[in-house]
């Protein structure tokens, strides 16, 4: 059996309208992925006309103060919505994965050994833009290359989750599963590693939000 | 001159179709692969890569690059996102070893698959 016959997604797309969200719905299908995950929708996504096979999920960023976040996570509980923080600095970074309930912190600043524990321990999944290393040229995408570097190193030590995705804002930004297995080769994560990114934490994550879910390792039969 | 065959680069055929806003030509699309590869891989890396264009036709094309260096070749495709400010994707179909194969197995496949939408399935 090959590496790429998972079911990929790519949790993190922006799309405004309706229209846009099918055409990114269509475009991935072709690319290889199984669903993808709308940013801040500004619609309801169950609405619209997507190819057989192919889910959409809802995303949401919290861009409130770092301070709120428990409230906003509360608010979203019960809901499917995939709770996302974009990193900024340390700071933000360290109170992110010591939030229990946030999914994904995206692109964090560097992370140490201790914030890299906390997120492993609060199953907050840790987020690589490959969208950076796409757009970016020069020192920017150097800069970015070091900081995954290291993340990576980090995440692999205490086993926190990864999640890789291409942050496309056009049909035209998104690339295929093959194709973020070979970027994401270029800061040292292997072809496995990046195959199970896309696939299996995802679902993972996605599985959390079921309303059977209870608590890790609880199952109703 | 001609190498001795032992001693031959082996080679990798990649098909790639191009999606784009404008239709871009030939000598665009080469020299804006070959810019993303000399900024991700720099000078020493592009020339391990090797790069040679050897088809396109606007959509589907054939590009080379050396057999060790596939992944590389593949991230510099996948860098590549504008071209006179337009954007664009390349999408990498399928490797292969020889340029018939490449043709035979990816391009006229999805040719075949696009003009009868019934066969995807099979």
């Amino acid at each position: 059996m090959s590496l790429f016959d998972a079911r990929f997604f790519d949790l993190i797309t922006h799309c405004s309208n309706p229209d846009s969200i099918k055409k990114m719905a269509f475009q991935a299908k072709q690319s290889g992925y199984s669903g993808i995950g709308i940013l801040n929708p500004s619609s309801d996504i169950s609405k619209i006309d997507i190819p057989d096979d192919f889910s959409l999920f809802s995303s949401i960023e919290m861009a409130c103060k770092p301070s709120a976040f428990r409230d906003e996570i509360r608010k979203n509980k019960g809901k499917k919505n995939i709770l996302i923080v974009k990193g900024k600095d340390e700071d933000l970074d360290r109170i992110a994965v010591e939030t229990e309930g946030l999914d994904i912190l995206m692109q964090p600043a560097r992370i140490n050994n201790i914030m890299a524990k906390i997120a492993a321990d609060n199953s907050v999944a840790i987020g690589f833009n490959i969208g950076s290393i796409i757009r970016n040229r020069g020192d920017s995408r150097a800069r970015d290359l070091t900081i995954m570097r290291t993340n990576l190193m980090h995440a692999r030590k205490y086993g926190t989750q990864i999640i890789l995705t291409s942050d496309s804002h056009s049909p035209y930004d998104i690339r295929a599963p093959g194709e973020i297995v070979a970027l994401s080769a270029i800061f040292g994560m292997t072809p496995k590693e990046a195959v199970i990114a896309m696939s299996a934490m995802p679902l993972d994550i996605m599985k959390k939000k079921n309303f059977d879910y209870l608590q890790e390792g609880i199952e109703i039969l | 001159m001609k190498t001795i065959p032992t001693l031959r680069d082996k080679k990798r055929y990649i098909a790639f179709s191009v999606m784009s806003e404008q239709e871009i030509s030939r000598r665009e699309l080469f020299d804006d692969i070959l810019n993303s590869t000399h900024s991700l891989f720099g000078d020493a890396g592009s020339s391990e890569i090797n790069f040679a264009l050897m088809t396109y036709d606007g959509k589907y094309g054939i590009i080379r690059c050396s057999r060790k260096k596939t992944m590389d070749a593949k991230a510099s495709l996948a860098c590549v996102n504008r071209i006179r400010g337009d954007h664009i994707s390349i999408m990498v179909m399928g490797i292969s070893g020889t340029i018939k194969g490449a043709t035979e197995k990816f391009i006229q496949q999805t040719c075949i698959n696009n003009a009868e939408p019934d066969n995807k399935e099979r």
